[in-house]
């Protein structure tokens, strides 16, 4: 069974009747490999539409999850399941589980240590009957940038939860287990935030994900915050892993900040290294993303790539027409209608009309990098979006999450025909503008390849960047 | 991925139903078993699956039957004019499944499987309408439809379903306006079967519009047996698990019994 892969969170979605017998052809392992190797954070399975499963069937499952978690440290475990079902897991396994249960797959994305762009906190209102679940549920959802509203008592609950406009989101009937070791990792505007904790030593090369980070930097942003209110105290190691980040980073124009790092158990003169290597210290989040002037200058507001202006290299060219036959087919495929080929060009992004256009961008790396942006007229966009989402929509928050499928689909597909080609790259997660001016900002003065679609007289463009 | 052409085109290759199978179903729905049995010996293919068929375990026949009037006769007609409706949807069977990892064998097995499964679920329900026995026949021509439009749309259907769980026909339905249901509802009306059989199994699918609280029930059943036999390890295997869409809220009220009628009972 192939799983669905979204938000670096694989979900596997077995149907019917789940036993001893039939669910070790529902999950196996060269399934968990192929999903462990699309680079996902966390793997779930999910119980929405199965309507029948015992503990011999959903041993099967948590043996090959829990082995996978012991190797690899991702988070793994169940989800969209009902009261019934949450009960009978529970009661399956009471005082032993080490996998984790979210009710939903929404509530899950809550607890992915990779989240996608979002414009606000969200609050999340948090109940479970067991206080140090309760705790661990809202000390994670806080680390990854949510406003948790925990409730101490069962009757809080109830009553809170009939208030819809206190949270958008609600957890319940869900339970922590072994956590991932990867650093929490969040965007908010154009910042990225990594939430640190604990001591830190040689292990953060290993926890941080080095290669989620270099993409950051390649499709374009420039600010990243180390959240540090729970740091301890690190070691030279992490010393060394800071400054090499600070290194890399110069030549994108990175700006690398430490947030509520105290050196009440550090070396102060840590601190003074890692100035000099070009890292900031500031005392509170607000300090930065409450200051609007120094966000722009940090480069957290949008605002164009500074030093990225990396050439298209001949590898690149040469796979040209893959990227375009990936991306002309899956557009043939999702609209059911053929794409002309209007012109082609070497330039920068150059976009005449940008009133009514959406855009979605993916980077990819390996062999090869750079990446691939799409802008799309609004009316293409929303037909392209029809078969994933089964309907028209106008809801421009549906389509870009839709888009930002349809992209991947587009580099997934591209992946697999480099792949023929002995040319491996791994692809990172994609990122949707609703706005044009801000794609263009951000891609700033890059040179790319431009090639102009028709699509049913609508003009669609594909661009290929590094 | 799949235009309206393509349905098109597939619909006109379906093949009118042989007439000597028309005669053997007239034969055994007016009740003459031994003019039905008379008519299937000529036609030497239908003999040898019926043979095949009727002697696997499940059947639990002690010695080997190859005369077909003693294979109708052990039978009876309602068995009989299932297994002929049976055979007839093997015939749009592929030489060669390449979507789903399945034999000719395997696929008659579930065949076989869903049609006793279905007889006891009806014999349980008292129903007598001895036509509704062989709505079952007509179910795993999805899974024929499915293979011959998606065959050779592996890569992109995977693809689209690496980043959406959705099944083939939901594809089908929002690219063309038909799902696979609809198609078996063509062969259906092609092939000149009664009409019940077409809405029960078009309503088990568990989207349809159809009213009638009798085909809906039906239609519950067959939909969440259909998932009972789809959930075994040889569907699994053969990448039928997902296909289509289980809708699990249309068949909650009908569940606890499904358990103890066909669960209880193969346990």
């Amino acid at each position: 069974m192939r799983a669905v892969v979204k938000n670096k969170i694989g979900v596997f979605h077995p149907q019917g009747f789940l036993d001893g017998t039939t669910a070790p052809s529902l999950l196996t392992i060269e399934d968990i490999h192929a999903t462990e190797a699309l680079n996902v954070n966390m793997m779930l399975v999910s119980l929405e539409k199965v309507v029948y499963f015992n503990k011999n069937g959903l041993n099967v499952f948590v043996e090959l999850l829990e082995s996978l978690h012991l190797k690899t440290g991702l988070i793994v475990g169940f989800c969209d399941y009902d009261d019934k079902k949450y009960a009978s897991i529970l009661k399956f396994y009471h005082n032993a589980i080490n996998f984790s249960l979210f009710r939903t797959h929404k509530v899950a994305t809550l607890f992915s240590s990779s989240m996608q762009e979002k414009k606000e906190k969200k609050s999340v209102l948090v109940w479970h009957e067991d206080p140090s679940q309760r705790s661990a549920l809202a000390i994670e959802l806080f680390d990854r940038g949510h406003d948790p509203i925990v409730c101490q008592t069962y009757d809080e609950f109830n009553d809170k939860k009939n208030q819809t406009d206190l949270y958008e989101s609600i957890v319940y009937n869900s339970y922590l287990g072994m956590l991932g070791s990867k650093i929490a990792t969040r965007v908010t505007g154009n910042a990225i935030i990594y939430t640190l904790s604990g001591f830190l030593d040689a292990e953060i090369t290993n926890q941080f994900d080095v290669t989620y980070h270099n993409n950051s930097l390649n499709v374009g942003f420039t600010l990243f915050i180390f959240d540090a209110y729970k740091v301890i105290s690190m070691n030279i190691h992490a010393l060394n892993f800071f400054s090499k980040l600070a290194t890399a980073g110069a030549e994108f124009g990175a700006n690398i900040c430490i947030v509520g790092m105290t050196f009440e158990k550090t070396p102060p003169a840590f601190k003074d290294e890692l100035e000099d290597a070009g890292l900031l210290f500031f005392e509170s989040m607000d300090d930065i993303l409450g200051d609007k002037e120094l966000l722009k200058d940090l480069g957290g507001s949008g605002g164009a790539t500074k030093t990225n202006k990396r050439a298209l290299n001949k590898v690149l060219v040469n796979e040209l027409p893959r990227f375009i036959n990936a991306t002309v087919n899956t557009m043939e495929m999702m609209t059911n209608s053929k794409a002309q080929k209007q012109d082609v060009k070497i330039d920068t992004l150059q976009i005449s009309e940008t009133k009514d256009r959406l855009a979605s961008s993916i980077g990819f790396y390996g062999n090869i990098d750079g990446m691939v942006i799409l802008v799309f007229p609004l009316s293409i966009a929303k037909k392209s979006c029809e078969l994933l989402l089964g309907e028209e929509t106008d809801n421009v928050e549906d389509i870009l999450d839709t888009l930002a499928e349809f992209v991947n689909i587009i580099a997934g597909r591209v992946k697999a025909l480099l792949a023929e080609h002995n040319i491996s790259v791994d692809i990172t997660l994609p990122r949707t503008y609703e706005n044009v001016d801000e794609l263009l900002s951000t891609v700033n003065e890059r040179k790319g390849v431009q090639v102009n679609l028709d699509f049913e007289g609508e003009s669609f463009t594909f661009f290929l960047t590094r | 991925m799949i235009t309206q052409e393509e349905i098109q085109t597939y619909i006109s290759s379906i093949p009118p139903s042989p007439t000597i199978l028309k005669s053997v179903l007239k034969h055994i729905q007016e009740g003459e078993l031994s003019k039905a049995a008379n008519e299937a010996s000529q036609e030497p293919a239908l003999k040898v699956y019926l043979q095949a068929i009727v002697n696997k375990p499940i059947y639990g026949f002690k010695n080997d039957i190859k005369d077909v009037g003693q294979i109708f006769g052990v039978l009876g007609l309602v068995q009989a004019e299932q297994l002929v409706y049976n055979y007839m949807i093997s015939l749009l069977s592929p030489s060669q499944w390449e979507l789903f990892s399945l034999t000719n064998k395997d696929f008659a097995d579930i065949q076989d499987i869903l049609g006793l499964q279905w007889k006891r679920i009806l014999e349980y329900k008292n129903i007598t309408d001895k036509t509704l026995y062989s709505a079952i026949s007509l179910l795993p021509a999805s899974i024929i439809v499915c293979e011959a439009l998606f065959k050779s749309k592996r890569d992109e259907v995977d693809l689209l379903r690496s980043v959406k769980d959705i099944d083939y026909s939901t594809i089908l339905k929002r690219l063309t306006g038909m799902d696979l249901f609809d198609l078996c509802q063509t062969i259906a009306s092609t092939w000149e079967l009664p009409e019940i059989i077409s809405k029960v199994v078009l309503a088990s699918s568990g989207c349809s519009d159809e009213k009638d609280k009798e085909i809906i029930e039906l239609s519950k059943w067959m939909h969440l047996l259909f998932f009972y036999q789809l959930s075994q390890a040889v569907c699994v295997e053969a990448g039928l698990n997902d296909f289509i869409d289980f809708n699990i809220d249309y068949v909650s009220d009908i569940y606890e019994e499904f358990q103890t009628i066909i669960m209880e009972e193969n346990a």
